[in-house]
């Protein structure tokens, strides 16, 4: 008995029932429907035949750049906004400011909570209910990017602020520093490496994201893939989708560059 | 050593992100229409709309959506075939993942421990990896639209795209993992005279797999919040009920899905943290 309980409470039980969900779902799913178009073949066919003929021509290549800037703008002004959004936020969902419990306890639940419910919408729908509120501008792209994602920055950094060691916050708590003082001097210096690279690692995905804020019809490379989707040419589509690599990979590079000297 | 100080990498890059920032910003700022904003565009339109809606419940020609039973019940089925599509897609995506993480693993690949011999072992490693970022750094949307510019739109068709996607995510922390664990297992097991076959089974597999279940659930997590955009496209689900309902204008159908795809998200992230606990 004690070994079935075992198996079942254990991680077989996950492997377990991760796989009846799975196969649950492969039944479930209507594979009939899962045929190319009538227009699919020859569509895989010019898919193919743009990977292996790009569109490199001069023309080309500045709308690919002019696309990639501006979506590096996107998702550059949206990360630094959630930065400055996250970090202040941090300190009250870590609960380290107020010394009485119950004042502790509600401000992180309740700030928690709000967090919880920001971070459960997509970017994407931000970026629609945002567009239809508050109209079509770059603003409104902007604004959806930053707001789940200072939402899930704030959470994590909270986190990290609160798995700090306790050893040197001891020390300064019996120096007689405050509560404020505590978190800026204590929590925040053995903290903020990796909220930094934290920091660096969301931007790599605020990037990917920016790059389909053509979604409610900003420019940017998702926006130029649409175009030159609805043109057919195919060529044009990888160039854009290779710039979108390229700058994912060298943001990626940069950001374990970085992880590294400060590991050192 | 003062000089070293001033360029270290930390603060090379700090002083290039504040310079990226500032010019965004400025660019954003200058291209959208601040006053425009801030007087709330098409505000007005949506609270019109709610007057509406409180208008004809108020004189008995029609409830709105979030008062009705049947757009409840339609929303709670749209989530489940939603729910669906992301089991699917992680399941796809860790499935694939799991079979190539492996060959995927620098330490596996280059050491001769990988099943294949080796020249072919270190081309396949390089051809995954590459596979990898490809698939990785190419977003699940943009994976749909080339979807479903070649298949048919359904169920299938967005839980490809979403698994595209995190079959290179999933195994690239997959792999990264195997390359940071405790290298002495598989030495030991190696000198034992393990095949490689054997020293993969026996040696990697029990050691990472609490890491990559809990990479999978993470993953999962992501993915319930992205197959509703992705639905958008692929026409499926809660996404493309979504799509309908804005442009036709029916804000009180809008809420009615939120709500629903928000009470998803929340359950899935409760059902994955609980598994998370068990996998640990």
């Amino acid at each position: 008995m004690n070994v079935v309980r075992k198996v079942i409470t254990g991680r077989p039980g996950v492997v377990i029932i991760l796989t009846t969900a799975f196969l649950t779902s492969v039944y479930i799913a209507d594979w009939n429907r899962a045929i190319p178009r009538s227009s699919g073949l020859s569509g895989i066919y010019e898919i193919l035949k743009g990977f292996s003929q790009p569109d490199f021509s001069q023309e080309f290549l500045i709308v690919a750049v002019q696309a990639t800037w501006t979506t590096i703008t996107f998702g550059t002004s949206a990360i630094f906004l959630a930065l400055v959004i996250a970090i202040p936020v941090s300190f009250l969902a870590s609960g380290t400011l107020f010394r009485s419990f119950v004042v502790r306890i509600t401000s992180v639940s309740v700030v928690r909570m709000f967090l919880a419910l920001v971070r459960s919408i997509h970017e994407l729908i931000w970026a629609w209910i945002l567009a239809i509120l508050f109209g079509f501008s770059p603003m409104s792209g902007v604004l959806a990017l930053a707001i789940p994602y200072g939402a899930i920055l704030a959470r994590v950094f909270a986190d990290f602020l609160n798995d700090v060691p306790q050893p040197p916050l001891r020390a300064l708590q019996s120096s007689g520093a405050s509560n404020i003082q505590t978190l800026l001097y204590g929590r925040f210096p053995s903290a903020y490496k990796d909220m930094l690279s934290y920091g660096f690692y969301r931007f790599e995905c605020c990037l990917r994201s920016a790059a389909v804020l053509s979604f409610i019809g900003l420019q940017g490379i998702g926006y130029q893939i649409e175009v030159s989707m609805q043109d057919l040419q195919f060529g044009q589509v990888w160039v854009l989708i290779y710039f979108l690599i390229a700058l994912i990979v060298s943001v990626d590079w940069w950001g374990s560059k970085l992880r590294r000297s400060l590991a050192e | 050593m003062m000089y070293t100080k001033i360029f270290s990498w930390p603060f090379c890059s700090f002083l290039l992100f504040c310079f990226l920032a500032l010019t965004s910003w400025t660019i954003v700022l200058k291209d959208s229409d601040l006053l425009e904003f801030f007087s709330g565009g098409s505000l007005n339109g949506v609270l019109d709309n709610f007057r509406h809606i409180y208008n004809s419940q108020i004189s008995g020609q029609s409830d709105p959506a979030f008062l009705s039973f049947e757009s409840w019940y339609r929303a709670v089925f749209l989530s489940f075939r939603t729910l669906l599509v992301s089991i699917l897609a992680i399941g796809l995506a860790g499935f694939v993942a799991l079979l190539t993480f492996a060959s995927g693993s620098r330490n596996l690949a280059m050491e001769g421990n990988s099943p294949i011999r080796r020249p072919f072992s270190s081309l396949i490693f390089y051809l995954l990896r590459a596979l990898y970022t490809v698939t990785r750094s190419v977003p699940e949307l943009i994976w749909a639209m080339l979807i479903v510019f070649t298949m048919q739109a359904g169920i299938v068709a967005g839980a490809l795209a979403l698994a595209i996607h995190n079959f290179g995510i999933l195994g690239r922390l997959c792999s990264e993992v195997v390359e940071n664990m405790d290298q002495r297992a598989i030495r030991s097991l190696r000198s034992s005279g393990a095949s490689s076959a054997q020293v993969v089974l026996y040696g990697v597999f029990p050691d990472v797999l609490p890491q990559l279940l809990t990479y999978i659930l993470y993953r999962w997590e992501v993915v319930i919040r992205t197959t509703v955009v992705v639905g958008f496209i692929a026409a499926e689900g809660l996404g493309r009920q979504l799509r309908l309902s804005m442009s036709w204008f029916h804000y009180d159908e809008v809420i009615v899905l939120l709500t629903c795809y928000v009470a998803l998200v929340i359950m899935v992230d409760i059902v994955s943290g609980f598994l998370r606990k068990m996998a640990a």
